[in-house]
């Protein structure tokens, strides 16, 4: 039952989504925010290095354009955005996990799992795609919701949304590279507004409640 | 050579920036202008064969056109009705500041929205509806009270997240798609449709369940439906009005671009199926929820939920004239929700309260917008002579000539709940008697106008629609439905 | 002995004794380099190079102390176990890339019992001083090998799944193949998952600190607390050998299985022993680098440790089948 080897590029690429999502559960148990957000820039980091390979392998000179933009914007700005805001927050620790870490690794695992046995049983096969990372990349995705289902701080929350799009960056460069570059400078100015607009809400929710939980948030219901 | 469509995409965007640094009259002045203008420009469309703009980026099908006139519409209205929801208050929320924000972001929130049905490329649609949800997200949150930031931050959180889904289905679309075109091609709407037939089918079927349930999120559709209510009460009520019955809408729009792909790749079967149980699920649980609200811009929520499930159900029957319906229902139901908002606001604006256990006698003490409220309430209820009435009629009538007649019976039953929760509501809070000094004046006529237009509009979508609508309307129709 | 086409060449049973003298030899040289590279990094002059060989030296020299409670198990013990450290190197790719007679004796799980065999005598030795320190590190010992015990069996699974055995040899003849090999998912996790268990293993940093003289914080070093002399000696010998045996199967099975001798040419071995020796004191810098760069886990955080390896090594056996490999 030897499974089959897979070739150089698609080896390196699988194993590069892999760290994404190994960042991911990382994030889903970092207990201090700080370390969630530098988690983040770490996770866009690999994100832009697996552009760069797979514009340098197929030649996709595009690629390069967004790994740059992705560089900039992922792995710098956004976490400083977030960075400056958690110093003037200067709350350092939110006790916000919902549930056990051993419990969160788990059922994490298990919905990982799903999600590459649901895109195994879909056949997106094709010899120049490193398609398993395509399972690994609904994996990241499904894992950042558990992040936000079970960790009730703004960042965190904010954090799951920043990482869901990496997730997504993941699949759409294994297959998707070709995306047109407008497109996707498109989606990396859409990335940044709405960092903006969460930036805007942590600290209206921080200047009224003096807290970065969500727990305080249960006023709507019905 | 004409540039409707950019100048469509132009004016709300330029009167959001200048509205920003000008003084806040004539901010007012700028968006009732840019909202008057883009309406008008948008009826220019109606007989147009298909223009497309921008090198093909812009497209505007009769599907757009009939969406475009939904949104300008409440744009048009509600740049009226803001206009006398900010006047001369002693709110305190309201300051020059305020008002420069408010403006500024219901203009650039209409440009967004208009931009969506106006761009040709599956890509761009999900960055149009993104931008609303960062812009609306801003606007619900204006306010600066608890709720508003409760009900901003879930809906920020919540409607980013299924967005997430829902550009993960855009990548899935384009991987499809690159079976066909390899890999370097625009998803553009035309080439898409051509060679849908063509695309695996699996992934297609993966595409279309995360795009429903991605862009579902911003419709409301149940269970992804959970910021809906939160944000339309928190929100100041123009905003509620836009988010109401413009951007679910336009939310729906884009799962009815899917749902084209998915019809020509799949055959029909398959995302029927979809939408009727995401459907059957909204209009369930908002029938149950509109009994038993005491809020009343909640109540006007989750009506709009229980829309939303109409039009996915109505989507799922066979027959064009359901899918016929289905488009008049978006315009009817932005035109009511539209109204019920403003009247909404006015009672709002009246009695300094949403809790409806306090709101008694509107009709007397708002002699003009009071009886225009029951009359919004009314269509919403699906009551001739409205255009509900007859967008639903036509959705009812097209399921029981499809094979899925039990459906049917079950969303007559549910209607009817919805009727009673609603009916409810408007004999509490608006035939009794008035309270002890409150005093019979409207508010402002501002708002009284923009709900008069607001009814003229359904009593002519339900009189007698203009030949040309139900012209645009069945072309868009048999758009949807096209057989390759 | 004999002589062919002008070179030596040595009969197989010579290679394999030769393969355990290495590591008997060169194992106190490993460790000494190693933590002579430790102080140089944080700037301490340090221990001689070959300060091990000296402690030992010293050690047998010296006169025997058995605690008053302890039986014969206290004695066998350390015998046991070095014993247990001589057999291992049998079942490993120490020098050569062909299999030797006895490799086939034992497959990598053969060669974690007796390793385990080594650590259960040195667990009843622990017991038998009826000192607290030693028996708390006995039991923190079980406890956490029964933790990390997973993880090791996730790698031998994932080695089983990429080569069809669970010989050493064969993996790293897969690994030789082609850098695919190298780098599919599946191997590298499993390759970082089997270094945290090195790192476990050898009880360095985050788990526990080789240098300290804390009782409270030892797990593994406690349990010779009670030994001195010739015994001691054996002991520290054998924690040594034990080192070195596991970063053989880290660089010559799982990620640098090449500059192993293909013949049986003395000077095909000879140059062996240089590029083991050379790889050996790599994985001994990382060591010290590792061991300068992070702080030591507290004792309830260690369980976090192991599952985080244990995520990696089960994260390899997923990748084989659902993540490209």
């Amino acid at each position: 039952m030897a499974a089959l080897v897979p070739s150089t590029f698609s080896g390196i690429a699988d194993f590069m989504a892999i760290v994404v999502l190994l960042s991911e559960f990382a994030m889903l148990r970092a207990p201090l925010s700080r370390s969630q957000i530098k988690l983040y820039s770490f996770q866009s980091m690999v994100v832009t290095v697996l552009a760069i390979f797979i514009a340098a392998d197929r030649h996709i000179d595009g690629l390069y354009a967004v790994a740059a933009i992705s560089l900039i914007l992922k792995v710098v700005v956004i976490p400083a955005i977030v960075l400056r805001l958690l110093r003037d927050a200067k709350v350092e620790l939110v006790a916000s996990n919902r549930i056990g870490v051993a419990s969160m690794v788990l059922i994490s695992i298990l919905v990982s799992i799903f999600a590459m046995v649901v895109i195994d049983g879909l056949y997106v096969h094709s010899k120049s795609l490193p398609t398993a990372a395509l399972g690994v990349a609904v994996a990241v995705v499904l894992v950042s919701f558990l992040l936000v289902i079970f960790r009730s701080d703004v960042v965190s929350q904010a954090v799951g949304f920043f990482s869901l799009e990496n997730g997504v960056s993941v699949a759409s460069l294994v297959v998707a590279a070709g995306l047109p570059l407008i497109v996707e400078v498109a989606f990396f100015f859409d990335l940044l507004v709405a960092v903006v607009v969460f930036g805007v809400l942590m600290r209206v929710h921080h200047g009224r409640t003096q807290s970065l939980s969500t727990d305080l948030l249960d006023q709507l219901k019905g | 050579m004409n540039f409707i469509l950019e100048a469509i995409l132009i004016i709300p965007l330029s009167a959001a920036l200048v509205s920003w640094w000008v003084t806040p009259r004539i901010g007012k002045i700028l968006s009732v202008l840019s909202g008057t203008s883009t309406f008008v420009l948008t009826l220019t469309l109606v007989d147009s064969k298909t223009p497309t703009a921008l090198a093909g980026w812009l497209r505007a099908d009769s599907l757009s056109v009939v969406f475009l006139i939904a949104v300008s519409f409440l744009y048009f209205t509600t740049s009226i009705f803001a206009t006398g929801y900010v006047h001369k208050v002693g709110d305190r929320s309201v300051g020059a500041k305020y008002e420069r924000r408010l403006f500024a972001g219901l203009n650039l929130f209409c440009w967004a929205m208009m931009a969506a049905p106006l761009v040709s490329s599956m890509a761009l649609l999900w960055v149009a509806i993104e931008v609303t949800t960062v812009i609306s997200a801003l606007l619900v949150a204006i306010d600066n009270t608890e709720g508003a930031t409760e009900a901003s931050w879930k809906y920020v959180l919540i409607a980013s997240m299924g967005l997430g889904i829902a550009l993960f289905a855009t990548i899935l679309l384009y991987y499809v798609g690159s079976t066909v075109f390899g890999h370097n091609y625009d998803l553009f709407y035309p080439s898409l449709f051509g060679a849908a037939p063509r695309f695996p089918h699996q992934i297609t079927e993966l595409a279309f369940v995360l795009a429903v349930l991605g862009y579902g999120t911003k419709v409301g559709l149940v269970p992804v439906h959970t910021w809906l209510p939160d944000a339309h009460s928190e929100a100041p009520t123009p905003v509620s009005a836009l988010l109401s019955g413009a951007l679910l809408a336009i939310s729906f729009y884009a799962i009815l671009r899917y749902f084209q792909v998915t019809v020509l790749t799949l055959g029909p079967r398959f995302p029927r199926d979809i939408l009727l149980a995401f459907g059957l699920a909204s209009l369930l649980l908002a029938a149950l929820y509109l009994a038993a609200q005491r809020d009343l811009k909640r109540l006007l929520a989750y009506s709009s939920i229980e829309h939303m499930g109409i039009l996915a159900i109505g989507m799922s029957f066979a027959a064009p004239i359901a899918i016929v319906g289905v488009l008049l229902h978006v315009l009817a139901h932005a035109a009511a929700k539209g109204t019920a908002f403003f009247g909404a606001g006015s009672i709002v604006k009246k009695f300094g309260t949403k809790d409806m256990t306090r709101i008694r006698g509107v009709v007397r003490v708002l002699p003009f917008s009071g009886p225009m409220m029951v009359l919004a309430i009314l269509a919403l209820s699906a009551m001739p002579p409205f255009g509900v009435f007859r967008s639903e009629f036509l959705i009812i009538y097209g399921g029981l000539s499809s094979p899925s007649s039990a459906v049917v019976s079950v969303l007559v039953l549910l209607v009817t709940i919805a009727f009673f929760g609603l009916s409810y509501f408007a004999t509490r809070t608006m035939l009794t008697p008035a309270l002890q000094g409150m005093v019979s004046k409207e508010t402002s006529w501002w708002i009284v106008t923009a709900m008069a237009m607001g009814v003229f509009a359904l009593l002519i979508l339900g009189l007698h629609p203009p030949s040309q609508l139900s012209d645009l309307l069945s072309r868009a129709a048999s758009e949807l439905v096209v057989r390759p | 002995m004999k002589v062919n086409d002008g070179a030596m060449t040595l009969a197989l049973a010579t290679i394999q004794a030769l393969q355990i003298l290495t590591i008997v030899i060169v194992s106190p040289f490993i460790s000494g380099v190693t933590s002579h590279l430790e102080a140089r990094i944080q700037g301490r002059r340090g221990p001689r190079i070959l300060q091990p060989y000296y402690d030992i030296k010293k050690l047998f020299r010296k006169e025997t102390l058995v605690p008053n409670d302890a039986s014969w198990v206290f004695m066998a013990a350390p015998i046991v176990a070095f014993t247990c450290y001589l057999i291992v190197p049998m079942l490993i790719p120490v020098l050569t890339n062909y299999p030797l007679p006895l490799g086939y004796i034992g497959d990598i799980l053969g060669g974690g019992f007796v390793l385990s065999l080594a650590s259960f005598s040195l667990a009843l030795a622990a017991l038998e001083t009826n000192s607290p320190f030693a028996q708390l590190g006995s039991s923190r010992a079980k406890t956490f090998g029964a933790l990390i015990e997973p993880s090791i069996l996730f790698v031998a699974f994932t080695v089983a799944v990429i080569t069809t055995t669970d010989l050493p040899y064969f993996e790293a003849a897969a690994a030789r193949s082609s850098i695919s090999q190298i780098v599919r998912p599946a191997h590298v996790l499993a390759v970082i998952a089997f270094f945290l268990v090195v790192l476990n293993d050898t009880g360095r940093i985050p788990v526990e600190t080789h240098s300290g003289t804390l009782e409270f914080g030892m797990i593994e070093e406690a349990r010779s607390l009670e030994y001195s002399g010739p015994l001691f000696g054996l002991l520290k010998w054998g924690s040594a050998m034990k080192q070195l045996i596991l970063y053989v199967l880290l660089v010559n099975v799982f990620t640098a299985p090449w500059g192993l001798a293909g013949t049986q040419k003395l000077s095909a071995l000879l140059l062996a022993i240089v590029a083991f020796i050379a790889k050996a004191l790599v994985v001994g810098l990382v060591f010290a680098m590792i061991d300068n760069s992070f702080s030591k886990l507290r004792l309830f955080k260690i369980t976090e440790f192991m599952a985080a390896t244990f995520l990696l090594a089960f994260l390899a056996v997923v990748a084989l089948f659902l993540g490209g490999g």
